[in-house]
């Protein structure tokens, strides 16, 4: 139905640790199409760092093929990987990383530079995605004095900025409390809906991942496990709880009158 | 949200650190700017001074050749320099105490005066004062019975005035500051038609004529000094003359002088029968030295100096003045040479400085560039941007330092330059402005120099960090503490 914006192939990366070569990511095999809210979880060691910065364009693979939306990365320079990681996936970060000295829309305007668009179209867009994360009005604040949860807003707005083929997001939950991890993950699980934002978060926050369509399990440098998540449901106009008929509108199942995002769930850790 | 607002805001958010770097680097480009000013006020204190003394020294010589069959007669107090009148038509008087006597000669007193040149041209700081006056007889023996005399010109000369006390190099001085100087002559036409006795530059009236008296010839600063023209009646030592005409400066050494009748010079001064000088106009200048001779033979109470031994003196002071020009030479290139190592050290200072803020901030700001590099920015913008800080830290710093090098430059420049020697006037600094002509002043050029030296080095400084910063990974992004 979708076409695949990540494809990951035969996977392997290696690394020298002193004198022993150490296999980080084996023969791994992923593919995420357009549209969907992926969680990639694992144990520290697992190789979660290194498939985020493989796909992330950081790393390069020891074997295997990498296409982001359909072009090789695992073979391309330096001075062109910017420009997929500009154009073709944006980043939100564990803790943020705004740059301090510019306030918000300043900030979601960054990727938008080098891309040719006159300042003023820079500026309607950054506050066009800043409205969609709930901070219009909030344009004109630095990042230190914007909440934890508001920030990472900031941060989600500035991934979007040039329309990426997903989000590549790095623990995205890791420094924040309850209240607001749990408006983030609905914030991306709303993007997911209402944008058709792909998303591929690295955690190992297993609420968090929960309420994602998919869960993928790695172990060892090896995906070992693959299940449905809560959003999935809900993606499908059913109640997570009950499995009822539900609107996306809904808030809570006409049918069983539980919350249809159970955030509580998040919020009672 | 442009890179140079970026750099701005970057460099404003750390108020103190920047400040204190714009301080040194502002310092560094002060330094940049006053050196060079002042060695250009050196060279130029020199050339000036250089010119002044040439050009004395050629116009006495033109003098001197003009007035080779000259002798000048007089009871000179005992005069260890020589002195002139540089062109005073022909008058030689060394009893006058040449250029100080007057205040007047061929030099500049704020120049030349106390130094070791100064000494060169007056029997003290300014000049040997007045000559002993002599019996007007000696008139009668030199014109009738020496041969060879074609005419003999008596002159009476007497300065009014007030004493001065000056510091000059650290010495004091007393020096007359002569108002006038009245010189008596015999308006007789045989010596007013034949032999240059007076002013040859009558800006207004007339000269004086054979058989004037009770008038005056003033100089243009006589008439402003008494305020009157042409036409009025000027009181001298109290008593009355009419201005008949007023003469421009044709030498320095006559810019005082006011010629009247010798017998009516006599009466006002209460020196009747009395000269301070003679001179004597040989028929040819080949007979200088048989009459001088003879003058001495006659009178060898008398100070008697030819044209020739005047042309001696002046080839001694060419030589002086030539070991003077040279050892000004050595010492401004001296002063250049130690220039350029400052200016070396001080270009590698600022752009060590740029280098040293330049790779902590990068270090800094590791995780903000792995963030650019992350969210798409390329190598050279990241790159970019750092070396516009940089330049920008270092422009404002060049500014500031600029400002404070124009205003500064003479104290600056007297600190970190060399004493200059110039023409014997040791210790003097040309920042100090005491025996120079120029002043240390930053113009437009030096301005125009150090801020480009401003931007280039801001770059040179920032050239490694900025390549370490594009060098950095976006991974740096992902690594949490």
């Amino acid at each position: 139905m979708s076409k695949p914006v990540l494809q990951i192939e035969n996977l392997s990366k290696n690394y020298m640790l002193g004198k022993r070569e150490v296999s980080a990511l084996k023969n791994l095999n992923l593919t995420v199409n357009a549209g969907e809210f992926v969680a990639i979880m694992g144990p520290s060691g697992s190789g979660k760092t290194t498939l985020l910065n493989v796909i992330g364009c950081i790393d390069k693979p020891t074997s295997g093929q990498v296409l982001l939306d359909g072009i090789d990365v695992g073979k391309m320079p330096e001075n062109q990987l910017y420009k997929i990681r500009r154009d073709k996936m944006g980043f939100v970060f564990q803790t943020f990383n705004l740059l301090p000295y510019l306030n918000a829309r300043e900030n979601v305007e960054l990727p938008m530079e080098g891309k040719g668009k006159s300042k003023a179209e820079q500026r309607k867009r950054a506050s066009e995605l800043l409205a969609m994360v709930g901070l219009s009005g909030r344009e004109g604040h630095r990042p230190q004095r914007l909440s934890a949860g508001e920030q990472q807003r900031v941060a989600i707005a500035r991934a979007l900025a040039n329309n990426p083929a997903f989000i590549l997001a790095d623990e995205p939950t890791g420094n924040l409390d309850s209240q607001n991890k749990a408006e983030i993950i609905k914030l991306l699980a709303n993007l997911n809906l209402s944008q058709g934002t792909t998303i591929i978060m690295v955690t190992h926050d297993s609420q968090a991942a929960n309420h994602t369509e998919r869960m993928l399990l790695l172990k060892d440098g090896k995906i070992v496990k693959e299940k449905a998540g809560l959003h999935l449901a809900k993606k499908n106009n059913k109640c997570p709880n009950c499995g009822s008929s539900v609107q996306r509108t809904d808030e809570v199942c006409p049918s069983c009158k539980k919350p249809i995002f159970q955030t509580e769930e998040l919020f009672s850790t | 949200m442009g890179i140079i607002n970026r750099a701005i805001r970057n460099i404003s958010r750390r108020k103190i650190r920047a400040s204190l770097v714009i301080i040194a680097l502002a310092f560094s480009m002060a330094i940049l700017v006053s050196i060079p000013a002042g060695v250009v006020a050196n060279q130029k204190s020199a050339n000036d001074l250089a010119n002044n003394l040439s050009n004395t020294i050629g116009q006495t010589g033109e003098t001197i050749n003009q007035t080779l069959n000259q002798i000048d007669c007089s009871l000179a107090p005992s005069f260890s320099g020589f002195g002139f009148r540089a062109a005073d038509a022909g008058t030689f008087t060394p009893g006058q105490g040449g250029i100080g006597g007057t205040r007047s000669g061929g030099f500049d007193p704020n120049q030349f005066g106390g130094g070791t040149v100064g000494g060169q041209f007056g029997g003290g700081p300014f000049g040997g004062g007045e000559a002993s006056p002599m019996n007007q007889t000696l008139y009668n023996d030199i014109n009738n019975s020496i041969s060879g005399v074609a005419a003999v010109e008596p002159i009476l000369q007497a300065s009014e005035g007030s004493n001065e006390t000056v510091s000059m190099f650290g010495r004091t001085f007393t020096r007359q500051l002569t108002s006038y100087t009245i010189e008596g002559i015999p308006l007789t036409s045989d010596l007013i038609d034949n032999y240059p006795v007076l002013s040859t530059n009558v800006t207004a009236g007339r000269n004086l004529k054979a058989g004037d008296s009770g008038v005056v010839l003033l100089s243009e600063n006589n008439s402003a000094y008494f305020g009157v023209g042409v036409g009025d009646t000027v009181s001298i030592l109290g008593q009355g003359f009419t201005v008949v005409g007023i003469h421009g400066t044709s030498s320095a050494s006559d810019r005082l002088v006011l010629y009247m009748n010798l017998s009516d010079a006599q009466a006002v001064t209460n020196n009747t029968g009395y000269i301070t000088s003679l001179r004597v106009f040989t028929q040819t200048s080949d007979l200088v030295t048989q009459v001088s001779t003879a003058i001495s033979t006659l009178h060898p109470e008398l100070t008697v100096t030819t044209g020739q031994e005047r042309l001696t003196q002046l080839d001694s002071l060419q030589s002086t003045y030539n070991t003077a020009l040279e050892s000004a030479q050595a010492s401004i290139g001296q002063t250049q040479t130690t220039a350029l190592e400052e200016i070396i050290v001080v270009v590698a200072a600022t752009s060590l400085i740029v280098l040293f803020v330049m790779l902590y901030t990068v270090r800094e700001r590791t995780k903000e560039i792995g963030t650019l590099k992350a969210i798409g920015f390329s190598n050279s913008s990241v790159m970019g941007q750092f070396l516009l800080e940089g330049v920008l830290l270092s422009v404002i710093a060049g500014a500031v330092g600029i400002a404070i090098g124009t205003l500064a430059a003479p104290t600056l420049s007297a600190l970190l330059l060399p004493s200059v020697n110039l023409f014997g006037v040791t210790g003097v600094r040309v920042a100090s402005n005491v025996a120079s002509t120029a002043v240390v002043s930053v113009n437009l050029e030096i301005v125009l120099l150090a801020f480009g030296a401003s931007v280039a080095l801001g770059a040179l400084g920032s050239l490694y960090p900025a390549w370490r910063a594009a060098k950095i990974r976006p991974a740096e992004a992902m690594k949490y503490e």
